[in-house]
C-alpha cells in the first residue's frame, strides 16, 4: 500500500521558500485560466492584457509602483505586530491619523521651506501621528492586557469620523475655503515628494528601506531577540527575563508609526491634499492580507505588495477587452488562496514513501503527561 | 436482562430491575474483570500486565502515583484506548471495546478530570449532547423531569434547565456523573474527581457515589490521595509504574502497608544507596521565609514555606504532585509573585524581583516545561542557548547581536555537554527530550550561578539522559553551589539529596536531614496521612 509520509521540516531552504510560493502563483493562475474559459473569455488575452496594464512598460510599473508604496508599509505594520503576536487591525486608522499629521505639518509650516526639511518634516509628524494613535491602544494592551484587536479596530472608524469632520464638515484649515465642495487644502509645491519617474515618487524607496531595516532589526539586534521569543513563546520570554509588556508597547508603536508613514507619503506623493476618499481605500486592511501572505516577514512584504498592486493596476484594463473586473478580484482570491495553502508544502515535507530514518525525531511525549 | 418500560423517548437504564416490594430500584448484579492489561506508548510500558476485579457494590480505589497507569488503564476500560494485550470481561464475557460509546453500551462511564461539556449549552442539552435525544420542546421537557428524577435520586441535585456556565465546578461534576447515570451506566469510573473539589463538595460526592453502589452499581475512584481512599472505598488495587502492586480490602489494609505498595522499591531500595563523601556544607545561598504564593485558581498554592539551601547541599522536595510544588518553584524564580514571604538568594533581597534580576543574583532554574518556559521551542539552539545572556558582552554589543560570539558559545554548551540532534536554524521542537533536558541545563549551569532551582529535571527522560542529569546536579554540589530539586520520583529525592523536604497541600510538612531520614514517615506525610510531627518540625 502506497502511503503518503507528511512530517513536518525541521529546516526549509532557500529553494522551498521561493520555489513552492512561485508555483503557487502558477496554480492560481491556471485555476484562474480555467475559470475564465469558462466564462467565454480568452485567458491568454486577459493575462497578457493584465500584464501590459500593470508590469509591461514605464507607464504601466509606475503606477504599479506607486500604488505598491502605502501597502509595503501597511504590510509592514502588521507584519511586526503580528510577530510578537500583537494583532493590530488598526494601520487603516493609523495611517488616516498619519495624513492628518502630515498635512497639517505642510499646510502650517511656510510653503518656502526647502522640501527635504518640508518632507522630511511631513514624515515625521505622520510617524508621530500614527504611533500616538497606536499608543491609545498599546497602552491599555501592556499594562491592563486589554485586546488590542477590539481597540485597533475601534479606532479606525474614530480616525475615519475624525478625517471625514476635517473636510467635510467643519471649517478646519486643512480645507480648501475657495471651493463650494468640500474638498482638502492642496499642500504647498515644497510639500511634494520628489519624483523618480512620471508619477512614481521616492516614497517608493523610503518603503523598499524601511522592509530592509526591519529584517535586520528582527535578525540582528537584541530588540529583534526580543521580539523573536516574545512571538514564539511568551512564557519563554519571561523567563529569559524579556520584558514582554514594553516590548509589546515599543512594537506596537513602531507599527503605528509605519502606518501613519504610509499616510503621510500617500499625501505628499499622491493626492497631495488631505483628501479622505483617495486615503480610505482599505489600504491598512490590505497590509494585513500582505503580511500574512508575506508569513511575516519584511522582505517578503515587498513583492507581495507590488503583486497585490499590480494585479489592482490592471483592473481598469479589463473593461477594454470586455472581462468584467470582478475577474480581478476572482484572481486575487485564487492567488492568496494557492499561495496560503502551498504554506502546507513550505513547512511540510510530503512523501510518497517512508523516508528513511533519522536521528532527529519530532517530540513526543504522550506518557509524560501523567497517567 | 428483564425488558423495561420505556417513558416516552427517554430512555431507562436497560439493566435496572424494580424490587418486587416497590423499594428502591437495583441492579441486576455486574462483574468486571480484567486480566494481564497493557498498553504502551512509543515502546514505554504505560500499563504492563494489570489485572483486577471489580462487582456491582462496592467502590474500588485504584491507588498509585502520577505515572503509575491509572489513567491508561482507564481510558482502556472506557474504550477510548484499545489494550496492546489483555482481555476485559463483563458479566464473565469478553468484551472489545471499539470506541467510547461501545463501552458506554455496556455500561461502563466515565468521568474525566477535564470536564467535557459545552458552557453555553444547558445541563439538559449536554446530557443528551451526540445522542440524538431531547430534540423538542417536549423531549426535552422529558429529559429535564428524568434528569431531575436522577439527582434527587442519588443526591445529585443541579437545575436541568440551567446553562452550564453558571454552574459551580462541583454542579459540573454531578452533570457529568447525571449524565452517565442517564445513559445507563452500571459501571462508573472518576479519575481524581477530587482535584477539583473543595472538602464539602468531596463529601457530597462521595455520599451520591455511597447512595450509588448501594442501589449495585460498580465504581472505580481513581486517586494519589491515600486518605480518600482509605475513608471512602470498599476495596483497594495499588498500582506502580504500571504494574499491579497489591491489593486488598480497604478495612484491612494499614496506611503504612498501602504507602509501601505505591512506592515500593523506591522505599526498599534506600537502603542499598551508595554512600558518598561528607561534605562540609556552607553558607546559605537561597532562604526563602514565610512565603505564600496563589496557585491558578485563586486558591493558596503554597501555605508559609520556609527553608533554606545551603552550599554544597542538595535540597529534596518530595511531594505528590499537585501539592504546590509547582507554584513554589515558580514563585522562586520569579515567574509567579508571592503573596507574602521573602526570597533571598545570595544575600540579595529578591522578594519582589522578576526573572531577570534573581537570574543576576546568582539563581538557576530548571522549569519543569521544558518546551514554552524552558525553551522557545520555534527558535534554533543557539537562540535558546543565549535565552538569558543575549542582551550581554560577548553574545551583543549595544544592541546589536553579535552571530559569531553566540555561535562559538552555542558551539561551545553542545560539545561540553553532548546536545544532540541540533541542525542549523532548525527549531529545537525537533529534539528529543533528554537533549532538550542537556541544552537547559546546559544555559543554566554557567560559572556564576549559587544555586540552582531543577523542577522535575528527569521526568521522561531515559535512563542515561536522566542519569546524566544527576550528574550534573550532584557536579553543582561538589562545585559549591546549593541545589534545590524538586522531584515526583520519591527515589531519586532520597538518592541524591542531603536534605529531603516533604511538601502537602501547600505546606512544608517534614524535614529530614540525610542521616536521620525516615523513609516510611515520608510516605505517610506525603500522602497525608500522618501530619507533621515534633522530630520533622523544620
Amino acid at each position: 500500500m502506497s502511503r503518503i509520509m507528511v512530517t513536518p521540516r525541521p529546516q526549509r531552504s532557500m529553494g522551498v521558500r521561493i520555489g513552492v510560493p512561485s508555483l503557487s502563483l502558477l496554480v492560481a493562475m491556471l485555476l484562474g485560466a480555467l475559470i475564465l474559459v469558462l466564462t467565454g473569455a480568452d485567458p491568454v488575452e486577459v493575462y497578457r492584457t493584465m500584464f501590459d496594464a500593470s508590469l509591461n512598460g514605464t507607464v504601466a510599473l509606475e503606477r504599479t509602483l506607486t500604488y505598491a508604496t502605502p501597502l509595503i508599509l501597511t504590510g509592514l505594520a502588521a507584519a511586526i505586530a503580528f510577530r510578537v503576536k500583537v494583532y493590530n487591525i488598526g494601520a487603516e486608522g493609523q495611517l488616516f491619523m498619519g495624513a492628518i499629521g502630515a498635512s497639517a505639518v505642510a499646510l502650517t509650516l511656510p510653503s518656502g521651506t526647502p522640501t527635504v526639511l518640508m518632507v522630511g518634516a511631513m514624515m515625521v509628524a505622520g510617524a508621530l501621528a500614527g504611533l500616538v494613535w497606536a499608543g491609545f491602544a498599546a497602552v491599555p494592551k501592556a499594562f491592563l492586557g486589554t485586546d488590542e484587536i477590539i481597540t485597533t479596530l475601534m479606532l479606525n472608524f474614530v480616525a475615519l469620523a475624525f478625517m471625514n469632520y476635517l473636510i467635510f464638515g467643519s471649517f478646519s484649515f486643512l480645507r480648501d475655503p475657495t471651493r463650494p465642495v468640500p474638498q482638502g487644502e492642496a499642500i504647498p509645491a515644497s510639500a511634494t515628494m520628489p519624483s523618480i519617474s512620471g508619477r512614481l515618487h521616492i516614497g517608493i524607496l523610503i518603503a523598499v528601506g524601511l522592509a530592509v531595516v526591519l529584517w535586520w532589526v528582527l535578525r540582528s539586534t537584541t530588540f529583534g531577540f526580543r521580539m523573536r521569543t516574545i512571538g514564539d513563546s511568551p512564557r519563554a520570554a519571561r523567563y529569559a527575563g524579556i520584558g514582554v509588556p514594553l516590548t509589546t508597547l515599543a512594537v506596537l508603536s513602531i507599527s503605528g508609526a509605519l502606518a501613519g508613514v504610509a499616510g503621510a507619503i500617500e499625501v505628499s506623493g499622491v493626492t497631495n491634499r488631505l483628501d479622505p476618499q483617495s486615503l480610505a481605500i482599505e489600504l491598512g486592511y490590505t497590509g494585513i492580507v500582505i503580511a500574512a501572505v508575506a508569513r511575516l516577514n519584511p522582505i517578503g512584504v515587498v513583492p507581495v505588495a507590488v503583486l497585490l498592486a499590480a494585479i489592482a493596476a490592471a483592473g481598469g484594463s479589463m473593461q477594454s477587452i470586455g472581462v468584467q473586473v470582478q475577474v480581478v478580484v476572482l484572481l486575487q482570491g485564487l492567488i492568496f488562496l494557492s499561495v496560503t495553502a502551498g504554506e502546507f508544502f513550505v513547512t511540510n515535507k510530503v512523501a510518497l514513501r517512508p523516508p528513511p530514518p533519522t536521528t532527529i525525531q519530532p517530540v513526543a511525549d504522550p506518557v509524560g503527561g501523567g497517567a | 436482562m428483564l425488558p423495561v418500560a420505556r417513558e416516552r423517548c427517554v430512555r431507562r437504564d436497560p439493566w435496572l430491575i424494580v424490587a418486587p416490594d416497590g423499594g428502591p430500584e437495583q441492579l441486576a448484579p455486574i462483574s468486571l474483570q480484567v486480566r494481564d492489561l497493557s498498553k504502551s506508548f512509543y515502546g514505554v510500558h504505560a500499563v504492563d500486565g494489570v489485572s483486577f476485579d471489580l462487582v456491582g457494590g462496592e467502590i474500588h480505589g485504584l491507588l498509585g502515583e502520577n505515572g503509575a497507569g491509572k489513567s491508561t488503564l482507564c481510558s482502556m476500560l472506557a474504550g477510548l484506548y484499545r489494550p496492546d494485550g489483555g482481555h476485559i470481561l463483563i458479566d464473565g464475557e469478553e468484551v472489545h471495546f471499539r470506541s467510547p460509546d461501545d463501552a458506554a453500551s455496556h455500561g461502563i462511564g466515565m468521568v474525566y478530570q477535564h470536564f467535557r461539556l459545552v458552557d453555553s449549552f444547558t445541563v439538559a442539552e449536554n446530557i443528551v449532547l451526540g445522542h440524538g435525544e431531547g430534540v423538542g420542546r417536549r423531549a426535552r421537557r422529558a429529559v429535564e423531569a428524568r434528569v431531575h428524577e436522577l439527582g434527587e435520586e442519588y443526591g445529585l441535585d443541579v437545575d436541568a434547565a440551567a446553562p452550564v456556565w453558571q454552574l459551580s465546578v462541583g454542579e459540573r461534576q454531578r452533570v457529568e456523573i447525571l449524565s452517565q447515570l442517564f445513559r445507563g451506566a452500571r459501571i462508573l469510573i472518576l479519575d481524581e474527581p477530587t482535584a477539583v473539589l473543595a472538602p464539602h463538595e468531596s463529601g457530597r460526592l462521595f455520599q451520591a457515589l455511597r447512595k450509588m453502589v448501594d442501589r449495585g452499581h460498580a465504581v472505580v475512584l481513581v486517586s494519589h490521595k491515600m486518605q480518600e481512599i482509605l475513608g471512602h472505598t470498599d476495596r483497594v488495587t495499588v498500582l506502580r509504574g504500571g504494574r499491579n502492586a497489591g491489593a486488598g480490602d480497604t478495612a484491612s489494609l494499614a496506611p503504612a502497608s498501602l504507602a509501601a505498595m505505591m512506592f515500593g522499591d523506591e522505599l526498599a531500595g534506600v537502603g542499598a544507596r551508595v554512600e558518598r563523601t561528607e561534605q562540609v556544607v556552607g553558607a546559605a545561598v537561597l532562604t526563602v521565609s514565610g512565603l505564600d504564593v496563589m496557585g491558578d485558581h485563586g486558591r493558596r498554592a503554597v501555605d508559609g514555606v520556609s527553608f533554606e539551601v545551603r552550599r554544597h547541599e542538595i535540597v529534596g522536595v518530595a511531594g505528590v504532585a499537585g501539592n504546590g510544588q509547582r507554584e513554589l518553584h515558580e514563585a522562586l524564580a520569579g515567574l509567579r509573585s508571592a503573596s507574602t514571604g521573602s526570597v533571598v538568594i545570595n544575600g540579595h533581597d529578591c522578594s519582589s524581583a522578576g526573572p531577570k534580576v534573581r537570574h543576576r543574583a546568582g539563581m538557576a532554574y530548571v522549569p519543569e516545561d521544558r518546551l514554552g518556559t524552558g525553551l522557545a521551542s520555534g527558535l534554533p539552539i543557539e537562540d535558546n542557548l543565549v535565552l538569558r545572556s543575549f542582551d550581554r558582552a560577548p553574545h551583543s554589543v549595544a544592541g546589536r547581536l553579535r552571530s559569531g560570539a553566540i555561535r562559538e558559545t552555542a558551539a561551545k554548551l553542545v560539545r561540553e555537554f553532548d546536545v544532540r540532534g541540533a541542525r542549523d536554524g532548525m527549531p529545537v521542537s525537533f529534539m528529543s527530550g533528554g537533549n532538550l533536558q542537556k541544552a537547559i541545563l546546559a544555559r543554566e549551569l554557567t560559572e556564576d550561578h549559587d544555586v540552582l532551582v531543577a523542577a522535575a529535571p528527569t521526568r521522561g527522560l531515559d535512563l542515561s539522559a536522566a542519569e546524566t542529569v544527576r550528574g550534573h546536579l550532584r557536579r553543582d554540589r561538589e562545585q559549591g553551589r546549593g541545589v534545590l530539586l524538586f522531584s515526583e520520583d520519591l527515589a531519586e529525592v532520597l538518592e541524591l539529596a542531603d536534605v529531603v523536604l516533604v511538601m502537602f497541600r501547600g505546606a512544608i510538612v517534614g524535614r529530614f536531614d540525610r542521616s536521620e531520614v525516615d523513609v516510611e514517615q515520608i510516605g505517610l506525610l506525603m500522602t497525608g496521612i500522618a501530619t507533621t510531627t515534633e522530630a520533622s518540625r523544620p
